[in-house]
């Protein structure tokens, strides 16, 4: 029992996985499970930055969904210009750049402020992207190629799965994996961690915490760049606030689901939010609710999980 | 954090630490009949003012109290008990739906149609606060948030209740069928509410609240019951939310599922915070701006030219003024001025109140948000 209570988390987890692979093969809503699995790696990866924000400086970052749009009408404005992998690239510099902006003129000045101020001010910046992406741009949806043209390489359980899709799931595995050691292994990745903890302690070790809080969010913003690079030209189209509107709500529910905290719990609850999604989308039972019943099962997920086990299900308990 | 004693001079109730012994300042016959002159100038551009404009401006002007009834909304959730409602722009469209289904598919009384706002805005916020506010701070705006894109894609979806993409009529009540009427009637609604919100504060639970925002735990150990407080607070929000919204349904004799997107909620939780939590006179000054700004640079085609001069900008609409202009002044006054018009016009309020004019009085050093409390 001992064994059982110390890896809680881990046999929720495997428990949740479990019965979803069960009821949806039963049910034979198999399409959804790897429809789910595909989407939500996208909510996964935006839950990373969400993670990492948290986890440095406890805050939930309501802007991480724009550093994903900015990328992405980057990439749409250069690649008329230039190679596609290029105007990715600019477009990943064009989300770093925000997200060093945004530290340096929202984050840094309100670091000692409530950790609420610093919410409002992050859901003031993703709003002012969202109004100056419609001052300029207008609220039109605009195209955007994927990277791959290749739509059937590869066929799971009857769905074809493009190549898009597999790069970015496996962009996201790797990332997931790179900063799992980042954090355990590197001094930064220490640093960062130790910061979070005991920011004063870690000054005292002669390691200046705001310039952590730079990298960080210099992290976060590459992440919510990539989310936004590989996940919409998917769809081929974009509008203003694409993320914030599509991307956000659920990542932050997997995020939650995943405990906050943890890089591999944000992976995790990225695919459970994706399926369950799927799942509503596509399954009869839940054709009779209004409008579109994903939303509405992911709130529902989002108020299981922090009436029942606040803490998510990887996350640390107290 | 130091429990300021004087915060609840931030609410604008008396904000006077006239230190004892000290005579009290009274102004002079000339000094009185200033304050006179400047009141009855504020009174006549809420009260005369309108009168002689066109329908479509008043009713711009009917929105722009309608918005200082929606900021007093989130000031009481915001400001007093420090939790951030992102959400908000569902309890005030559900309240628009609820009182527009009232008057037009039940045919009963405008004031039902309000009442039932009013009704189903408090209890939808005690249903969502009575399951969710077992988290606080961030995780709660997190739920309000997501609870807000429930609201427009599952709720407002509902064709029988709010009549699907068509919406619903929601005609002008019998007796303010003109707008300048109605106009007079929000004013009403928003005296209402502020005196509401003057009196609750002044109890017993008022003081608990403010005190609980200060520190919940030593609130607790003297006896606030912080939960259900947090819960009341969020439900007196809610019943604001949803009076606001039966009025600006009534105001547009309209409500449509596509208003009510987490933009406006964004722009409704900036105006409050831009206007200066705990200041009522804040509030409202900072919500009607936002209620106004397309107008404003409509009129003053001097600002529209300015923002024109900005090299490769498009015409900035009145649609989009919000959205651009609200987080500028959101982040300015974050990070430099917490606390936002309210602290700003300070000194007049105290002078119009009889006090004399004192330019460093800025209230309480920490106007804040909120605790940590996440």
């Amino acid at each position: 029992m001992e064994w059982v209570r110390e890896r809680q988390g881990h046999v929720i987890t495997a428990a949740v996985i479990a019965l979803l692979v069960v009821v949806l093969v039963a049910t034979g809503e198999k399409e959804s499970l790897v429809i789910g699995v595909i989407t939500g790696a996208s909510y996964g990866l935006v839950a990373l930055g969400l993670v990492l924000i948290y986890k440095s400086s406890g805050v939930f970052n309501f802007a991480q969904g724009e550093f994903g749009t900015v990328a992405v009408y980057t990439l749409y404005l250069l690649h008329f210009h230039v190679p596609y992998g290029v105007a990715i690239l600019g477009a990943l510099v064009a989300a770093v750049t925000m997200g060093v902006l945004v530290e340096r003129l929202i984050v840094r000045p309100l670091f000692d402020a409530p950790r609420v101020t610093v919410l409002v001010a992050t859901a003031g910046v993703a709003l002012l992207a969202i109004g100056v992406e419609i001052w300029f741009g207008e609220a039109t949806a605009r195209p955007v190629g994927r990277a791959f043209p290749t739509l059937d390489r590869v066929t799971v359980l009857g769905v074809q799965v493009s190549d898009q899709r597999l790069l970015l799931l496996g962009v996201l595995v790797v990332l997931a994996a790179l900063l799992a050691l980042f954090f355990n292994k590197t001094n930064l990745g220490l640093a960062i961690l130790g910061a979070s903890q005991e920011p004063t302690a870690t000054e005292l070790m002669g390691i200046s915490v705001k310039r952590l809080s730079t990298i960080i969010w210099a992290m976060a913003a590459l992440l919510g760049g990539l989310a936004g690079v590989l996940a919409v030209p998917e769809g081929q189209s974009f509008a203003p606030g694409v993320l914030t509107t599509a991307f956000l709500i659920p990542g932050f529910t997997a995020a939650v689901l995943g405990g906050m905290t943890s890089l591999p719990g944000a992976f995790l609850g990225g695919i459970i939010v994706g399926v369950v999604e799927a799942v509503a989308t596509s399954a009869p039972v839940f054709d009779d609710l209004p409008g579109s019943p994903g939303t509405l099962l992911v709130f529902v997920v989002l108020l299981v999980v922090l009436v029942a086990r606040p803490q998510g299900l990887l996350g640390k308990a107290g | 954090m130091a429990i300021d004693t004087r915060s609840e001079g931030a609410a604008g109730d008396t904000g006077e630490a006239a230190a004892p012994g000290a005579t009290r300042f009274r102004p002079s016959p000339l000094g009185i009949l200033a304050r006179a002159v400047v009141w009855a100038a504020v009174a006549w551009l809420v009260l005369v003012f309108p009168l002689g404009r066109e329908g479509f401006e008043v009713q711009r002007y009917s929105q722009a109290v309608i918005y200082g009834i929606i900021g007093l909304s989130l000031n009481v959730l915001l400001g007093y008990v420090g939790q951030i409602s992102l959400g908000h722009q569902a309890f005030v469209g559900i309240g628009a739906f609820a009182s527009a289904y009232i008057v037009t598919e039940q045919n009963l009384s405008f004031w039902m149609g309000v009442a039932a706002g009013v009704a189903v805005g408090g209890l939808q916020a005690l249903v969502l606060g009575g399951v969710s506010l077992r988290v606080t701070g961030l995780y709660f705006a997190l739920v309000t948030l997501s609870y807000g894109l429930v609201a427009e894609r599952n709720i407002f979806q509902i064709e029988e209740l709010t009549g699907g993409g068509q919406g619903l009529a929601a005609p002008k009540p019998s007796g303010f069928e003109t707008d300048w009427r109605y106009y007079y009637l929000c004013i009403g609604f928003l005296a209402l509410v502020l005196w509401v919100d003057w009196r609750m504060m002044r109890t017993k639970s008022g003081r608990a609240l403010l005190a609980l925002r200060e520190n919940p735990r030593v609130a607790s150990t003297f006896g606030v019951n912080v939960k259900l407080l947090t819960l009341f607070a969020f439900v007196v929000s809610g019943a604001f939310a949803g009076l606001g919204g039966a009025l600006l349904a009534f105001n547009d004799t309209f409500v449509s599922p596509e208003t009510w997107d987490f933009r406006l909620a964004l722009i409704f939780v900036i105006m409050t915070v831009v206007g200066g939590l705990r200041s009522r006179a804040g509030v409202v000054i900072g919500s009607a701006f936002f209620a106004l700004i397309g107008y404003l640079l409509d009129k003053f085609s001097i600002l529209q030219d300015g923002l024109n001069a900005i090299p490769g900008a498009p015409n900035l609409s009145r649609e989009i003024a919000p959205l651009v202009i609200g987080p500028i002044l959101l982040l300015l006054t974050l990070t430099l001025y917490p606390g936002g018009i309210g602290q700003q016009i300070r000194p007049v309020v105290g002078w119009l109140r009889g006090r004399r004019f004192d330019l460093r009085d800025r209230g309480p050093k920490e106007v804040q948000i909120s605790d940590v409390r996440a």
